[in-house]
């Protein structure tokens, strides 16, 4: 059997994961199991609960593509789907449509309940947030990069209505 | 000095060897430390540094734990105090970690702030009480990245949400022994629970030791999550007590008992492996008064500080397997003594 992560090399390691009494089987070569972190000392709260790649490397999510990336670690949707890495804090605010489905799977629910963070009033957090990123939109529109430009203008568009609703 | 929580017993200690509390934290707009330079990382260092400088009544010393020797961080990995992972950890990492030993925040590990907080026995409230008190001041300095729909945002989307999980580590020995545990792993799993032997999968664990902790961080709040955990195992100590007593009317288990401890007072090699077995059956003889000493105090240090990289720490020095194995069996002679 040929690995499920890569399809190139066979498979050696096989994990199972049982949550919300769904299960989920896997039969991973050497290098994709130690990629995914699985290993002698699986460690605690890693290891075989980050099958995230390999939640994300079915066919429907495969065609992701690269048009748009993080402004602040410029991965792409693409590069979160094969490294099944994601790359700052900022790439579920961006891709979070495309994520919303994985994170579901893994914890059968997508909205948080619990301790919310302390960090400043919300209204100056949003005001931080659109500042910059007009910085990166103007440094954006100086490298033609008009892809990200409308990204950008699409999110400072919907931070100030939220602003305003609010 | 003050005594370290592993070498203590705590409520419900007789089932319940310790409790941890784990959160994953992340500062905002910076990329996941597997991504960061050398560089970045040593700048998120200082900066969570001087957060916890800045935490009243609570002194958090810093470890470079890339300059110590690789005993003193097996030993850090033995006592819980740091993953695996950051004991291997390059450059631009580190751990803080209080005088008692009970709270730890390893610094760009697979997140860039994991705050620790361990308690002996049973004591999910009061572990996670103090580490919401110390992410709540290290949130006021740092910006914790944070997203009302997804919660506090993880390198790995199996901790958003809250980014706790919440563990206890078990002592199972009658359970094991009924084949019991293949049962619970099935039961706790519907019910958005894991459980496994302390160290790694698939193989029998040593001294019949399991961690329990949730699996679900998004959707359910941290009381929530604490009191299920909590409930779940309060119903297993019942279990597991039960068994117990009904071992310990058989004779069999009395003489098993009498012979565990017979051969941790006079063995002179004693692997890791073995001294942790007999450890196991002589803790829970002593916790149900078969056996009339040792106490459970002494047998629970010992279970900690038998561990090889403990053992190498303490004795300040490298030693190869097989020395260890003597040195192992002449501090488990000194521990227990002589049988009346």
């Amino acid at each position: 059997m040929m690995c499920e992560r890569c399809g190139k090399r066979p498979a050696t390691t096989y994990v199972k994961r049982t949550i919300n009494g769904q299960t989920t089987e896997w039969h991973l070569c050497a290098e994709c199991a130690a990629a995914e972190g699985v290993g002698l000392f699986g460690g605690f709260g890693f290891g075989v609960g980050d099958l995230f790649g390999g939640f994300l490397t079915q066919p429907a999510l495969r065609s992701a593509g690269d048009a748009v990336r993080c402004a602040t670690c410029g991965k792409s949707f693409r590069d979160i789907a094969e490294s099944g890495q994601v790359g700052c804090p900022d790439c579920y605010t961006t891709f979070y449509e495309q994520l919303r489905p994985s994170v579901q799977r893994i914890h059968g629910k997508t909205v948080h309940a619990g301790k919310t963070a302390l960090t400043g009033t919300k209204e100056s957090r949003i005001k931080e947030e659109i500042e910059k990123l007009k910085k990166e939109l103007q440094e954006a529109i100086e490298r033609q990069d008009y892809e990200t430009c409308a990204v950008l203008r699409d999110k400072i568009k919907e931070l100030e209505d939220g602003r305003h609703d609010g | 000095m003050m005594d370290k929580w592993y070498r203590t017993v705590g409520k419900h200690g007789d089932v319940v060897m310790s409790t941890r509390i784990r959160l994953a934290r992340n500062l905002e707009h910076r990329p996941f430390p597997r991504f960061l330079s050398k560089e970045q990382r040593q700048e998120i260092v200082e900066a969570v540094k001087d957060a916890a400088a800045a935490i009243s009544g609570l002194p958090l010393h810093f470890v470079d734990v890339a300059t110590l020797p690789e005993r003193e961080r097996l030993a850090l990995v033995e006592r819980h105090l740091i993953s695996f992972e950051l004991a291997n950890a390059p450059e631009g990492s580190g751990l803080l970690l209080s005088e008692d030993e009970r709270v730890s925040v390893m610094i760009n590990e697979e997140d860039h702030v994991r705050i620790q907080v361990m308690s002996a026995g049973l004591d999910l409230e009061g572990a996670y009480a103090l580490a919401d008190q110390v992410d709540s001041a290290l949130g006021e300095k740092l910006h914790f990245a944070y997203d009302e729909r997804l919660g506090f945002l993880t390198a790995c989307p199996t901790n958003l949400g809250t980014g706790m999980r919440a563990s206890l580590m078990l002592h199972l020995p009658a359970l094991e022994e009924q084949g019991a545990i293949q049962t619970l792993e099935n039961t706790v799993s519907k019910l958005g629970l894991t459980i496994r032997g302390s160290y790694g999968e698939g193989t029998r664990p040593h001294g019949a030791l399991y961690q329990m902790s949730n699996q679900v961080t998004l959707g359910i709040s941290e009381k929530a999550a604490i009191e299920n955990l909590n409930g779940i195992a309060v119903q297993i100590m019942k279990q597991e007590i039960s068994m117990r007593q009904r071992l310990f009317t058989q004779p069999e288990f009395e003489d098993h008992a009498w012979r565990s401890l017979g051969v941790l007072q006079t063995a002179r090699i004693l692997t890791y492996e073995e001294a942790l077995r007999f450890l196991s059956t002589v803790r829970i003889a002593a916790a149900g008064g078969v056996l009339p000493s040792p106490t459970i105090e002494t047998v629970t240090a010992l279970m900690s500080d038998i561990q090889p990289g403990c053992l190498m720490t303490a004795a300040g020095e490298d030693m190869p397997p097989q020395i260890r194995d003597r040195r192992r069996a002449a501090m488990v002679r000194a521990a227990l003594g002589r049988a009346e």
